[in-house]
């Protein structure tokens, strides 16, 4: 099959530092995809590089037939990866509500700004996406009234209101208290079911290892292993793997 | 036989209730006090033509509108134009970045009472003359707008750099997420500082009555002082407008920041 994203050569310099090295991977359709790593090894800039919040240094990047070569400038760009940004919803660590609109504002304002969708079509997309996430019941809430599960819990919403093809998600409990964290990866996990691709980057193993299909691990900007779950967690092939996983085995983070 | 005992905390909190009551009364008593002792001060040991303040407070009084109108007109110049100039401070594009500053440094870096004789006095010299009150607008919008517009810089700044990027992940382009996203945050955090400027601003539209243009409440204060030498009580009943202006606007400064700081942030 044809993959939906396509990452070759990517080069990322943050001032002398090279911060990733060569990468290239692909992405398959309805793929759910983990990338782990330490703090340091690249893996969010990986991500956010696939929908330019970084703009990568060297190398190309196709999303659903779209490619954008790095380095380029002018209006064709921009537009390139204006198109790219259409075709991927983004989830944050640190969820990144605006706090001056209540929550269905929150998930209509890419509908209806960015794509000029009528409001009404949008409240009512708006609705069925807060209700699969569970919130329809906190709609007219300002976002800081929820707690930090419910907020992501609506940042994926509006993420999914825009329809995209591919969602990325950038540690998505990692800013969350513990009791939290499970409704936050339920609703990802329902998300997944229901057929979309999803990159995330995440230290939650257990989430990994029940959800993704392939699960990459990054070190010094490089993609050491690249693996389904049950072998990577059961024979890695790499030590730096195996230290990794062990730690996360005896719960240091 | 005897009342519930209360418990140790709300002792403790009723007392502090007490406390506070106590100061506040205290500090109001001295207030009066003051004022009191100013009144006095006028009605005896200081001799005063109080018949002369009758006559002559309603003139004074009819400058009032005229220190609101040059004030709100100044001030709506000034939020324009340090908009536009935080904007520019913030820009990657290099002549509007450098105009932004260049403005802000040379408004800055000169009196305000300076600038409003060059718009009055030396203008005129070089072919252009303003109508008086226009004049005076264009000198405080211009001299405010300087100075407001490191508010609305700060403003701006303090916009999580999460808001940004969030937006711009949704396919906003640069102009919809300032508009959409960052100014109207922005403008929350300058509010305050803006109602601060507004109350200076009705001080320093006194400044407009040296050039003899604008019959506001110091151009007639001055005027009437001067033609009888009575200028002690024109400068007081002067004084009591501006001050009563001030702390009515301050009432309500204070009504808008607790009101901004109990909303949804």
């Amino acid at each position: 099959m044809m993959p939906i994203i396509q990452i070759s050569n990517l080069d990322k310099y943050f001032g002398r530092l090279q911060v990733l090295k060569k990468i290239s991977v692909e992405v398959a359709p309805r793929e759910v995809v983990c990338i782990i790593g330490r703090s340091g090894s690249g893996k969010s800039t990986l991500l956010r590089c696939i929908n330019f919040l970084e703009e990568p240094s060297f190398g190309t990047i196709e999303v659903d037939g779209i490619k954008v070569e790095a380095g380029e400038k002018g209006k064709g760009h921009r537009q390139l990866v204006h198109d790219i940004r259409l075709k991927t919803g983004m989830v944050f660590q640190e969820f990144n509500l605006f706090p001056h609109m209540s929550v269905i504002e929150n998930v209509i304002e890419g509908p209806v700004t960015v794509k000029g969708m009528n409001r009404a079509k949008a409240i009512e997309l708006a609705e069925e996406n807060l209700d699969s996430v569970g919130l329809l019941f906190k709609k007219d809430e300002y976002p800081n009234r929820l707690s930090g599960g419910q907020k992501q819990r609506v940042a994926i919403a509006r993420a999914l209101s825009m329809e995209p093809k591919v969602m990325l998600f950038d540690e998505p409990t990692s800013a969350l208290d513990p009791e939290l964290i499970g409704e936050v990866l339920n609703v990802m996990k329902k998300v997944a079911k229901e057929g979309m691709t999803m990159l995330v980057v995440t230290h939650e193993m257990g989430f990994a290892r029940e959800v993704a299909d392939r699960v990459l691990v990054m070190a010094d900007g490089e993609i050491i292993e690249d693996a389904k779950p049950s072998m990577l967690f059961t024979q890695p092939k790499d030590p730096r793997t195996k230290a990794l996983i062990d730690r996360y085995r005896t719960g240091e983070r | 036989m005897s009342q519930i005992q209360k418990s140790q905390a709300e002792l403790l909190y009723e007392a502090q209730q007490r406390k506070a009551r106590q100061f506040r009364t205290n500090v109001a008593i001295s207030w009066a006090a003051l004022l009191g002792f100013l009144i006095f001060l006028f009605n005896g040991p200081i001799q005063i033509d109080s018949e002369f303040m009758k006559r002559s407070a309603p003139f004074i009084a009819g400058g009032i509108g005229q220190t609101f109108y040059i004030s709100v007109l100044s001030i709506g110049l000034a939020i324009c134009l340090a908009l536009l100039a935080a904007l520019g401070r913030l820009s990657t594009f290099p002549p509007f970045y450098a105009l932004s500053t260049f403005y802000v440094s040379l408004i800055r870096g000169t009196p305000l009472y300076l600038q409003i004789f060059f718009f009055f006095l030396a203008l005129p010299q070089l072919g252009i003359v303003l109508p008086g009150l226009f004049a005076g607008v264009l000198a405080l919008g211009l001299n405010y707008g300087a100075y407001m517009s490191e508010t609305f810089r700060a403003g701006i700044s303090s916009v999580n750099k999460g808001q940004r990027e969030s937006a711009m992940a949704l396919g906003m382009t640069p102009q919809q997420t300032m508009q959409r996203i960052v100014l109207p945050q922005a403008l929350r955090f300058a509010i305050p500082p803006m109602g601060n400027d507004f109350i200076s601003m009705t001080k320093d539209s006194a400044l407009v009555s040296a050039t003899g243009f604008v019959h506001e409440i110091m151009w007639r204060a001055t005027r009437v002082g001067r033609a009888e030498f009575n200028n002690l009580e024109a400068l007081i009943i002067a004084a009591t407008f501006y001050w009563i202006i001030t702390l009515i606007l301050t009432f309500f400064q204070n009504r808008l920041e607790t009101r901004l700081a109990k909303g949804d942030r």
